[in-house]
This record gives structure tokens, C-alpha cells and sequence, in this order.
């Protein structure tokens, strides 16, 4: 099967508009080297990625995080360890953990409403109850907003011509150039 | 990127919202319009060959626009290629409009919209925070005015959830399956 790439990575870098649901360092364990390894995990709606860094433009993979349990896992390594296990025939048990008390807290907390599902299932009444007000309000009851996103994309103007364009492109490298070298600063840093 | 495929073919089997054969052209030079077995489950859009059990793909519905097209057809294009588009061909302007309000309301990030403005208009009109009862009114993906930086720093920020503990006894025990 197929999974499109491109709606996912573009789910993955968001607009702008709005920050990941939560975001951070996870150790995670491979799935044929049993050491935890660090990445970056990035939370959207019901989507998990891994990042090898983060920054990082396209993930590592992906987790759907639809028909799974988060359960916490005893650690022996002063770790706050959990699982992420899919109930899919065949579906993986993540085996993720976090560096602190407080990261571990913040992730179990964004991941047990991460399922769409639950989404929908808290999304009815909610929808029901507006009506109900609107109703004994009299007035008539409207319809969320549908986003704009093809017209309210932040965007830079458009280049006036080639010469600009040509300038725009010179910065954007420089300015890659310069968070890479960074990035290269931080992971250096780690290991010293 | 890697992924467990078969999780996503366990979604692909679930009770789907909406389902049918309608024609579908995918934006590939000289692609044609194939008559294909339609899916949608969760905030993806899956299609099969007619005769086969599992898909052939899926599309992740969200960031996209979906436009009517003439006659009783539909598209649903991605964000950063608005002009690539995939096309669908219904078999009449009923099942068209059913198939694009359904897919509008598919998309995660759609229902979040919609539950941030269902709070706040409850909360206007009635003067009470309808998440209270659920004791997620600090949950901070529904926050109505919340800040969104792109950055990771509102994340570490002490007090942003304001959040109880965490015990065992509280974690979701999965999804359960989707609608039924």
C-alpha cells in the first residue's frame, strides 16, 4: 500500500499557525537494537514522528497512534519509561522513555488525547449542546470555520525580479548554513 | 520514513465513515479516471481496487482543499502543491456534496477548530466552559486564545497545561476501533 508522502510531511511541518501538539526528546528503543536511542518526536493531531534531530526535515517514521494503548513501563535505568502498544494483528509495541519526571508527565498527558476518535467522541456532545443553546438563545446555530489555508498561508511578497530573487535565495542558503553549523555545535556538545 | 504497515492496513479494515465505488484519477501524467473502492476512516482517505482486499494507497486528509469540480466530482489537493490535484467522480451532485462535507470534517485539525469554537460559543452563550465536566478545560490543543509559537518553549513553560497528576488509572485504553 501507498502511503502518500507528501500530505504527512506536510501535516509533519505544520503552517506556521499552529505549534506541534507536543514536541521533545524521547529515548526510544530500535527495533532490532534493543539500546535506547535519542529522537526528536514531534505530536500532531494523531500522528507521532521521530526525527533523528530535531530540525531535521523529513522524520525518521511514524507512528499512528489510532487503536493504541500508552501504558507506563517499569525502568530500571532511573528512566520514565512507557509504551506505546498498537492492538493491530501485527502492530508494534513502541518502547519509548523519557530523561525527566516532568517530560514524561507532559507526553502522557498530550498522547492520551491524541487518538482521533476520542477527538470525534468529545466533539459530539459539544456539537449537540451548541444547538441545544442556540436553540433556547433563538438564535441560528453556525458552522465552525473552515479554514482558508490556501489564502492565509503567511507568505514573503513575491520577488519584484530575478535579482531579488536571485538575493532571497543567497540568504535562505547563508541562513541554512548557519543553523547546520549550529545543529553540528549542539550534537558536539552532547558527546564532550 | 518508516511506518508499521500493518496498523495502517488494520485501519484501512475498520467500519469506515464513508464508503464507495467512484471514479478516481490520481495526478500522474496520463493517468485516467479507474473505478476504485473508496474508504474513509479516521483522517484518511483509502482506495482499493474494486476486487481486492487490501488498498492501494492512502491519503492523509489533512492540510488539504477539497473543490467541487463540474459535474458531480470533487478534487482533494494537498497544501504545498495546490494545483496537483487527485480527482473523484461521483454518480450524482448528492453523493459529490456527501463525499466533500464528509471529507472536510474527516481532517483532525478540522474537528479541533470546531471544538475550540463549540467551547467558546457555549461559554459565551451560557456563561459555563463545557470542557470543565470532562477535566480537560486546561488541556492545552483545545486552548481557545492560546499562544502558538513554533518553537518548543511553550511546552517547557511551568503552568501552561496546569495539569493534575498523572495516575495509572487514567490513560486511554485506545482508540476503540473507530465508529461503529
Amino acid at each position: 500500500m501507498k502511503l502518500h508522502r507528501k500530505p504527512v510531511l506536510s501535516y509533519l511541518r505544520g503552517t506556521g499557525d499552529r505549534a506541534p501538539d507536543q514536541e521533545g526528546i524521547l529515548l526510544k528503543k530500535g527495533t532490532r537494537n534493543p539500546s535506547y536511542q535519542r529522537r526528536w518526536f514531534i505530536l500532531r493531531g494523531n500522528l507521532l514522528y521521530y526525527l533523528e534531530h530535531q530540525g531535521d526535515r523529513s522524520p525518521l517514521g511514524l507512528i499512528l497512534l489510532d487503536n493504541c494503548r500508552v501504558e507506563p513501563r517499569a525502568s530500571t535505568s532511573g528512566l520514565y519509561a512507557f509504551t506505546i502498544l498498537a492492538s493491530a494483528e501485527g502492530g508494534r509495541c513502541y518502547k519509548l522513555a523519557a530523561e525527566t519526571k516532568k517530560d514524561f508527565d507532559n507526553w502522557l498527558q498530550a498522547l492520551v488525547w491524541a487518538g482521533w476518535s476520542q477527538l470525534w467522541e468529545l466533539l459530539q456532545p459539544l456539537q449537540e449542546q451548541y444547538q441545544r443553546a442556540c436553540r433556547e438563545a433563538g438564535v441560528e446555530p453556525r458552522s465552525p470555520p473552515q479554514e482558508e489555508l490556501f489564502l492565509s498561508l503567511p507568505c514573503s511578497p513575491a520577488p519584484s525580479g530575478f535579482p531579488e530573487l536571485h538575493q532571497r535565495f543567497g540568504e535562505e542558503i547563508q541562513a541554512l548554513a548557519r543553523s547546520r553549523a549550529a545543529r553540528r555545535q549542539v550534537d558536539l556538545t552532547e558527546f564532550g | 520514513m518508516r511506518y508499521n504497515e500493518k496498523e495502517l492496513q488494520a485501519l484501512s479494515r475498520q467500519p469506515a465513515e464513508k464508503a464507495a465505488e467512484i471514479g478516481m484519477r490520481v495526478p500522474k501524467k496520463g493517468s485516467v479516471v479507474k473505478r476504485r473502492l473508496v474508504k474513509l476512516v479516521v483522517n484518511f482517505l483509502f482506495y482499493f481496487r474494486t476486487d481486492e482486499a487490501e488498498p492501494i494507497g492512502a491519503l492523509l486528509l489533512e492540510h488539504c482543499r477539497i473543490t467541487k469540480e463540474e459535474p458531480s466530482g470533487f478534487s482533494i489537493s494537498f497544501i504545498e502543491e495546490p494545483d496537483r490535484k487527485y480527482y473523484f467522480e461521483c454518480s450524482s451532485e448528492e453523493q459529490c456534496q456527501e463525499w466533500i462535507d464528509a471529507l472536510r470534517r474527516a481532517s483532525y485539525e478540522f474537528m479541533r477548530r470546531s471544538l475550540i469554537f463549540y467551547r467558546n460559543e457555549i461559554r459565551k452563550m451560557t456563561g459555563k466552559d463545557p470542557l470543565e465536566q470532562y477535566g480537560i478545560s486546561e488541556e492545552a490543543r483545545f486552548q481557545l486564545n492560546a499562544p502558538q509559537p513554533t518553537g518548543i518553549e511553550c511546552r517547557k513553560e511551568e503552568g501552561l497545561l496546569g495539569r493534575a497528576e498523572i495516575s495509572p488509572n487514567s490513560f486511554w485504553p485506545g482508540g476503540g476501533g473507530g465508529r461503529t
